[in-house]
């Protein structure tokens, strides 16, 4: 069948709404009668609240209710252990500032934002411990005394194959020490929304949420509420990048609505988005590589620690990626893993783009970088001796399934920059003339591959509806489909529109998404993951193929409606497995994306300031569903990935937030973006995947930091382990050299 | 209280403020406008650019009194009716806005910069925005909406 409308750029569904600033955000909904509410923050990173002073607050007029411990049903939240207590009240301890002490709910903000300055809250300050490394130890302070008598949270071990054999083996073995930072998501719209009871008597929340069936189970949860009783509306979602899978704003609305039944509203200011949320993890990655004078990889040794922060959101899974996409999208008989994730009175970590497949490929492919330096070898042609191709034997012991396109972005992204091979001989085009005399140019490649969908035996599934509106003759007038998956900005309902009108065999104007509001639309899963193409492209399909089987019978009884469900389980295709607890051997994902950047970049020997000349970026998507709208991710991807090597600095101290707003965090301007950009679309399909597709967002972001510490080595000699590379960082390690 | 008198998208318009109230306030909160957005609160980011007397400024930090008497253009104010305007229409057609929080700031500062240069550079374009962030795009297909809506404003002979 050819296709019509996927393939097609066609306008994004609601590109006119957001162009004309109709479009309607959490902070732009406003309801007859509404209070307003602000959070009391915690004032220190470990603490035992020991009195909380509310009279001087309560006295002021306005003030409606000001809630404390006391008022939550049930007291604890969580995406995936409920370890968070919704607000920590007297004697008990608070674990980082993004802990909240009370609610103050007030007739104007005004008032709400004044009151909460005069609740008075009195600490017993507690050993602070930052450094993951630290806070391993056998006597370092607990920061969760009730969950045992460690801070370590998880240890997941891979052991394969004989790496003393493989290392003997080796011709040369380079070892690293790589340090990645937090990372702020720094989505342009704060948290906000409103709280309400609806007409049902449901307790309701306006808000922008990743997985807002999730966000369900957990409010009912913590106000003791069966799941009908709770309701989650989702407007438009002013990006999320991870940072909303987890509940920073839902559950504080509902427990306002819940406690007051009256609409409550509260925006987030940009401090406490950026002070009181969640982050991307820092990794503390130790490597040793061997490899074998003809390029072949013989074996690695991996520890990774990753800071958790106060809680563990959903840090375990997180690490579990990180730990299968430890080797790199590259083939390694002999392997030992071990990776820590540790609980410390940092901000909390989170999902962020790529959930945990970000951090280490600043590791490996530094590692490869490295190792074609050592062999005298082409950066392109060792890779291209190891990377994996489909039935290779990942670092699990999978087979990997059909499909594994990185070979095919390399080679595109290399030829496209310039590289010329010649019987598996590849090399390196030259990086051109500087600006200045007193600037070096450098030219740096990477890779990265990255799962779709949720890992590790989850039973990842997606429910969708679609309902047709049949005009006279029979034919499809409309279709709604109708599912719970949240449209970040990516363009996740434009897509799943598309398939929609392709599966029809209809115009893709006729096809409309619905709101995402849990009284409406069943369970899709979550925003996340790079899976809604995948995921919810093959329910809308099935649920498609199934409503034109409906619509015959429809039109045979001279009916006009239709409506079709159906719920696709990704283990129907691939069952995927836990890591077995002894070798780590198992069948971790159900499907991968793969990317390959390259970067030219110049750096002032002066300063150590880089700038990025130009990035070319090849992702093998499968099938481009729209391909301007992969374009779109993979600029964004390429900005999110020079701020991670660059510019963007999160800085705490003994646990206190030194980095508070946009002009102290730094996300790339449009003059920090290479002027030059050249995206490339690579279509190896997945059988399983709806026409083929894959998933997209996330792996456009993996290479791009490796690829920019490649070429400020090519272009300065030096190496920098530690992101982000600082033109002082950069100064400093060429004065070292020198 | 004080009453304020703007010229606000063509219409003239009074309303009650507090001394100290910031414009970006008063259009949301007051006059029901929320295609103007508020981001960061400090200047930084431009989500919340609004044309005063055809110049882009913050209005999350423009004191609302300094707007009396002044002629105030918000995205509301551009575009007839359903008509998306030129560069609004190039920004729907470049595929520009993702989660589309910072597009109207952006269309603003791009109507800023073709007001004034209606044949500006790649250069040019870059440093009209680049009070702009945005966190989704890499500001690529924002750059490509703003160079096509140059060409089909040069086409229309006029400035949209």
């Amino acid at each position: 069948m050819s296709s019509k409308v996927v393939g097609q750029s066609v306008p994004k569904i609601d590109a006119a709404t957001k162009v004309r600033g109709q479009r309607k955000f959490p902070q732009d909904f406003n309801m007859e009668g509404q209070l307003y509410a602000k959070v009391v923050w915690s004032e220190y990173p470990h603490a035992r609240v020991s009195k909380i002073d509310l009279s001087q607050a309560e006295a002021l007029p306005g003030v409606v209710a000001i809630l404390t411990s006391k008022d939550v049903p049930v007291n604890e939240y969580g995406i995936n252990i409920m370890d968070q207590p919704v607000l920590v009240g007297e004697g008990e301890k608070v674990r980082w500032l993004g802990d909240r002490i009370a609610i103050v709910i007030a007739e104007s903000e005004k008032i709400a934002q004044e009151a909460r300055q005069l609740v008075r809250v009195e600490y017993e300050p507690l050993p602070v411990v930052t450094d993951p490394r630290e806070a391993m130890k056998p006597d370092a302070p607990l920061i969760h005394e009730e969950r045992g008598d460690s801070n370590i949270l998880k240890h997941i071990k891979i052991r394969k194959g004989d790496i003393e054999k493989g290392f003997a083996e080796a011709d040369v073995i380079i070892e690293s020490y790589y340090l990645t930072p937090h990372v702020e998501h720094a989505y342009m719209q704060p948290e906000a929304g409103v709280g309400y009871i609806d007409e049902q008597g449901r307790v309701t929340v306006i808000a922008a949420a990743q997985w807002s069936h999730d966000d369900l189970h957990q409010i009912s949860h913590m106000l003791d509420l069966p799941l009908d009783q709770v309701r989650e509306i989702v407007p438009a979602i002013g990006g999320a990048f991870g940072g909303r899978e987890d509940m920073y704003i839902q559950h504080l609305l509902a427990l306002c609505a819940y406690c007051v039944r009256r609409p409550v509203k509260m925006v987030f200011d940009r401090e406490e988005s950026v002070m009181r949320t969640g982050k991307r993890h820092p990794y503390y990655m130790k490597y040793k590589w061997g490899a074998t004078r003809a390029g072949k990889l013989t074996a690695m040794e991996m520890e990774i620690i990753s800071d958790a922060g106060a809680y563990a959101s959903t840090s375990v899974p997180v690490l579990s990626n990180s730990a299968s996409f430890a080797a790199g999208p590259y083939v390694v008989p002999n392997a030992k893993v071990d990776a820590y994730t540790v609980y410390t009175n940092n901000a909390v970590t989170m999902a962020m783009r790529g959930f945990g497949s970000t951090q280490p490929p600043v590791a490996y492919e530094s590692q490869m970088n490295k190792l074609a330096e050592a062999l005298g070898m082409d950066p392109v042609e060792l890779r291209m001796k190891n990377l994996l191709e489909d039935g290779s034997i990942a670092l699990t012991g999978n087979p990997m399934p059909p499909g594994v396109g990185v070979k095919e972005t390399l080679r595109q992204t290399a030829l496209a920059a310039g590289w010329k091979e010649e019987d598996g001989v590849w090399i390196k085009p030259g990086p051109g003339l500087p600006s200045a005399p007193y600037k070096r140019r450098g030219i740096g490649v990477a890779c990265g591959y990255k799962n779709v969908g949720y890992s590790f035996g989850f039973d990842d599934k997606t429910r969708a509806i679609v309902e047709l509106a049949l005009d006279e003759s029979g034919e499809i007038a409309r279709a709604l489909v109708k599912l719970g998956a949240s449209d970040q900005g990516m363009g996740a309902h434009t897509a799943l529109a598309q398939i929609a009108a392709e599966a029809l065999g209809i115009d893709y104007e006729k096809v409309r998404v619905a709101l995402v509001d849990t009284s409406v639309v069943p369970d899709a899963g979550s925003c996340s993951a790079s899976r809604h193409v995948y995921m919810s492209g093959n329910a809308v399909i099935r649920a498609c193929q199934e409503a034109a089987r409906k619509r015959e019978e429809a039109i045979q009884r001279g009916e006009r409606r239709v409506s079709a469900e159906y719920e696709y389980h990704g283990r129907s295709v691939r069952p995927t497995t836990p890591y077995d607890d002894e070798n780590g051997m198992c069948d971790p994902h159900i499907g991968y994306g793969y990317a390959s950047q390259i970067a030219l970049v110049e750096v002032d020997v002066g300063t150590g300031q880089t700038e990025v000349l130009k990035v070319w970026a090849a992702q093998d998507v499968g099938k481009a569903i729209n391909p301007e709208m992969v374009k779109g991710q993979a600029g964004g991807g390429v900005h999110m990935g020079l701020g991670y090597a660059l510019t963007e600095e999160f800085i705490q101290k003994e646990g206190l937030i030194k980095t508070r707003r946009f002009s102290e965090y730094h996300i790339p301007t449009v003059a920090d973006m290479p002027r030059e950009f050249i995206p490339l679309i690579v279509e190896v399909p997945d059988p399983t995947g709806p026409y083929g597709a894959k998933g997209v967002g996330e792996m456009t972001t993996l290479p791009t930091a490796p690829a920019i510490i490649s070429a400020i080595h090519d272009a300065v000699g030096v190496w920098i382990d530690n992101l982000p590379a600082t033109a002082e960082k950069v100064w400093r390690a060429m004065q070292v050299r020198s | 209280m004080l009453t304020l008198k703007m010229f606000l998208n063509g219409q003239e318009v009074s309303v009650d403020v507090e001394p100290g109230e910031l414009l970006a306030d008063v259009l949301r909160d007051k006059l029901g406008l929320i295609g103007t957005k508020i981001s960061c609160g400090e200047g930084e980011c431009g989500a919340c650019t609004v044309l005063v007397d055809g110049k882009a400024v913050d209005s999350c930090l423009y004191p609302v009194l300094k707007a009396q008497g002044r002629e105030v253009i918000t995205i509301e104010g551009l575009g007839q009716d359903n008509r998306l305007d030129t560069i609004q229409q190039a920004f729907v057609d470049k595929t520009a806005p993702q989660c589309g929080y910072c597009i109207p700031g952006m269309v603003i500062s791009a109507k800023a910069l073709l007001d004034e240069n209606p044949h500006p550079t790649r250069k040019e374009i870059e440093e009209g925005i680049s009070g702009n962030l945005c966190r989704c795009t890499g500001y690529y297909q924002i750059i490509e909406a703003i160079e096509l809506a140059c060409e089909r404003l040069a086409e229309e002979g006029g400035t949209g």
